[in-house]
């Protein structure tokens, strides 16, 4: 992380896709010597503003009112372009396309009013094996104009499955922590019912037209057999559901364990944690298909902020 | 024995004493915030009643300190409301940093919205039923409902419950290009089929009140209005939303000869005697205001100012079907009921509030109380009611410069003079006195008589 770049305005979503597909394409035809290490440098962009109009329909599709703050789950789709120029440069060891989210860890550290000019920036850290390929971590962090103050801070792990890269172990299955126990699910405090369409709606508000989450042509295309929920959606609406009655700081973390395959209907337990004199210290919540009962996310909302 | 029992029944009777409401104690207004009013289609557009109710309520949570606090009870409402917004105030509760343990109910009286939701829950503190509560009103011209036709939603339900597709398939025959055409929500009066305007331009013409009158009633309104935000009057009574931190409507550079120039909108059929223009009438406005209530205990415990204690209330209306009276002159009558009730004239009354629908409308209010006729044989006075002295009316300017969001200028009414009451403090060793008069449609009012802690 010792190099950085500038980057001179806020990176196209989609020409990122174009390039990645392209660069895949480029990957099938020159089998060239893999790279085993992650580039050096942090991509960073200043003078970013959130658009109010995309703000409030995000805040909408969550059911939620839309505030001049922005939601904790809007800034990781505004600060995502970021994190995708990372992913998309030459020296980037792992294709971008059909890369799965594990896990999204965020430190919220201060309200951010869609008036604020903000400056972005991200790298990638901790290339390992995992047992189904390789994963990585991508860190965005979200400060004020200056660069003085750290207000939002998140942590997505991706998983390239079935790309192993020479020289990184992988985890022995008993370290693996599949967490495949048995799962009994508990009364559930909220269903969510959603249609084929979730995907695309998500991808509207968010700007992330990932395949994936958009059709099932497009989502069979990337060898799923129907689109799937985006991962950020059911986080950005589970944390907006829980809230925090202290919105000055918290931090919410988010496992994905299976993937929603669109429609579905998706069954939430939310339960809190509260101090000895009542006060909110945490929420955790577990989420799982009403008919499998298979769990598909799990995490918690936590007051404070932690240093992931 | 008998000692024992005397002595238990003792006992049990300062219990129930105890429990029992303690008479009538007073409500107090803590304070108030709303989000500066916007024109209709400006910085408001896209945002919902939810959304600006809440962030009226997000800023009243942040100046007194609410996160996580139970309120006793908090009552909203909005006039143009999506059927969807069934429980709106519940929501925006919900959506809000005050505990989830908080009830919340929606009403509705037209423009009196908020000012009803303001006397019923002073009145649930003042028995005792609860300690705290918000009082709430918003409204978006922007983000209005607008239904299916009649036509189209008759088929649609029957759709609904239809079972064979053969079935399905006739009822959907049915829909004609007609049923296809929205339909929006008008301020039309439903018996008269009149606009509030043209309602209020033929009471206009029926007080004699002139165009020169008018516009110098809404040029006082921005001038003051202005003033009151240069002396940062509503620093601690509005919260900034959406980039908007004054209300959008006000011209503080507005003049008698740039309103000379607008042309009549209302009453045009009265061809010289139409005197109604788009600047001494209110425009279509979206906005949200909200005001703290509580008990004297309550606010004490909670170490919250107390600006203003809320007297008494007062509903009225009129019958404008049969044209007896004017669509907006409820309040001409309810104001001396109130009065009456409480011993008091219009001398006594240091600030008059009384809202600006249209300029024509408090000039129309007070030329009846100024009148013997109107005073004698509909008030049963003896003579005129009385005079407002012109230097205590809306002296912080009021809707035709700040707008009108229907259910929301209720809350903008009370904070407002809780505030300059409060600051006011006494006069001739009494506490300042305030009156507060809303019309509203269906020939309505709520009036409401403030005092200075």
């Amino acid at each position: 992380m010792s190099v950085d770049h500038v980057l001179t305005e806020m990176p196209s979503l989609s020409k990122l896709y174009l390039n990645a597909a392209a660069a895949a394409a480029v990957q099938r035809l020159v089998r060239s010597a893999p790279v085993v290490a992650l580039p050096t440098r942090a991509l960073e962009v200043r003078g970013v503003t959130a658009d109010l109009s995309k703000l409030t329909a995000f805040a909408h599709l969550m059911g939620k009112p839309a505030r001049d703050v922005l939601p904790s789950g809007y800034i990781h789709a505004l600060a995502f372009p970021v994190a995708m120029s990372v992913m998309v440069q030459e020296d980037f060891p792992l294709p971008l396309l059909g890369m799965i989210h594990l896990r999204n860890q965020v430190d919220h550290h201060a309200p951010i009013s869609f008036t604020d000019v903000l400056t972005i920036r991200s790298w990638a850290r901790n290339l390992a094996g995992h047992r189904a390929g390789t994963q990585v971590q991508l860190v965005v962090e979200v400060r004020n104009n200056e660069g003085t103050a750290l207000l939002w801070r998140g942590v997505s792990t991706y998983l390239a499955k079935g790309i192993y890269l020479p020289g990184l172990d992988k985890p022995s299955p008993q370290t693996a922590g599949t967490r495949r126990e048995e799962f009994s699910p508990p009364q559930p405090t909220a269903q969510w019912k959603l249609g084929v369409d979730t995907g695309r709606a998500y991808a509207a508000v968010s700007g992330d037209f990932n395949p994936i989450h958009l059709s099932v042509l497009s989502a069979k295309a990337l060898g799923l057999r129907r689109s799937i929920a985006h991962g950020m959606y059911a986080a950005s609406r589970v944390v907006s559901d829980i809230g925090s009655p202290k919105p000055d700081a918290f931090s919410w973390d988010i496992s994905f364990e299976s993937p929603i395959f669109l429609p579905a209907t998706v069954s939430l337990h939310i339960s809190d944690t509260l101090a000895g004199d009542g006060g909110w210290l945490g929420s955790e919540f577990t989420a799982w298909n009403a008919r499998s009962t298979r769990v598909h996310f799990r995490g918690s909302v936590t007051a404070g902020t932690t240093q992931p | 024995m008998s000692s024992t029992t005397s002595a238990n029944t003792a006992a049990s009777a300062s219990e129930t004493a105890s429990k029992a409401p303690q008479g009538i104690r007073k409500a107090v207004v803590v304070g108030g915030n709303r989000i500066p009013f916007a024109r209709a289609g400006g910085a408001y557009a896209h945002a919902s009643n939810k959304d600006m109710l809440t962030a009226a309520l997000d800023g009243l949570v942040a100046r007194f300190g609410l996160q996580d606090e139970s309120i006793g009870e908090v009552a909203a409402g909005a006039v143009l409301k999506h059927s969807r917004d069934f429980n709106l105030t519940r929501e925006a509760v919900l959506g809000s940093a005050l505990a989830p343990t908080t009830p919340a109910y929606d009403l509705q009286q037209a423009c009196a919205t908020g000012m009803e939701a303001a006397i019923g829950l002073s009145n649930k503190i003042k028995l005792g039923q609860i300690d705290s509560a918000i009082a709430g009103g918003v409204d978006s011209a922007s983000d209005a409902p607008i239904a299916v036709s009649e036509g189209l939603r008759t088929i649609l339900l029957d759709l609904s419950r239809a079972k064979s597709l053969a079935e399905k398939a006739r009822v959907v025959a049915r829909i004609r290009p007609r049923d296809l055409s929205p339909d929006a929500p008008s301020t039309g009066e439903p018996r008269t089929g009149l606009s509030m305007g043209e309602h209020q331009a033929l009471t206009t013409a029926q007080w004699n009140i002139t165009r020169e009158a008018q516009d110098e009633l809404a040029l006082a309104s921005h001038k003051n209005l202005a003033a009151a935000y240069d002396r940062h009057f509503f620093d601690d009574l509005v919260t900034p939303y959406r980039g908007l931190t004054r209300d959008s409507n006000l011209r503080a550079d507005s003049s008698m000869e740039k309103l000379a120039r607008l042309k009549p909108v209302f009453g045009r059929s009265l061809g010289d005697a139409a005197t109604m223009t788009a600047g001494n009438s209110t425009p279509l406005t979206d906005g949200a205001s909200t005001v703290l209530l509580a008990s004297e205990e309550w606010a004490q415990a909670h170490e919250l100012p107390m600006l203003a204690n809320v007297v008494d209330g007062e509903a009225g209306a009129v019958d404008f079907v049969h044209g007896k009276d004017g669509l907006l002159m409820a309040p001409a009558f309810a104001v001396p009921r109130l009065l009456a009730r409480n011993g008091l004239a219009l001398a006594d009354i240091d600030y008059f509030e009384i809202h600006e629908a249209f300029a024509g409308t408090v000039l129309s209010t007070l030329a009846a109380w100024e009148d013997e006729e109107f005073g004698r044989t509909r008030l049963g006075l003896d003579g005129a009611f009385g005079t407002v002295d012109r230097g205590r009316l809306n002296i912080n300017g009021s809707s035709l410069a700040a707008g009108h969001p229907f259910a929301a200028t209720g809350g903008r009414l009370i904070a407002t003079l809780a505030k300059m009451l409060s600051e006011r403090g006494q006069v001739d060793g009494r506490p300042a006195r305030g009156l507060i008069s809303v019309c509203a449609a269906g020939g309505q009012g709520v009036v409401a008589l403030l005092e200075a802690r």
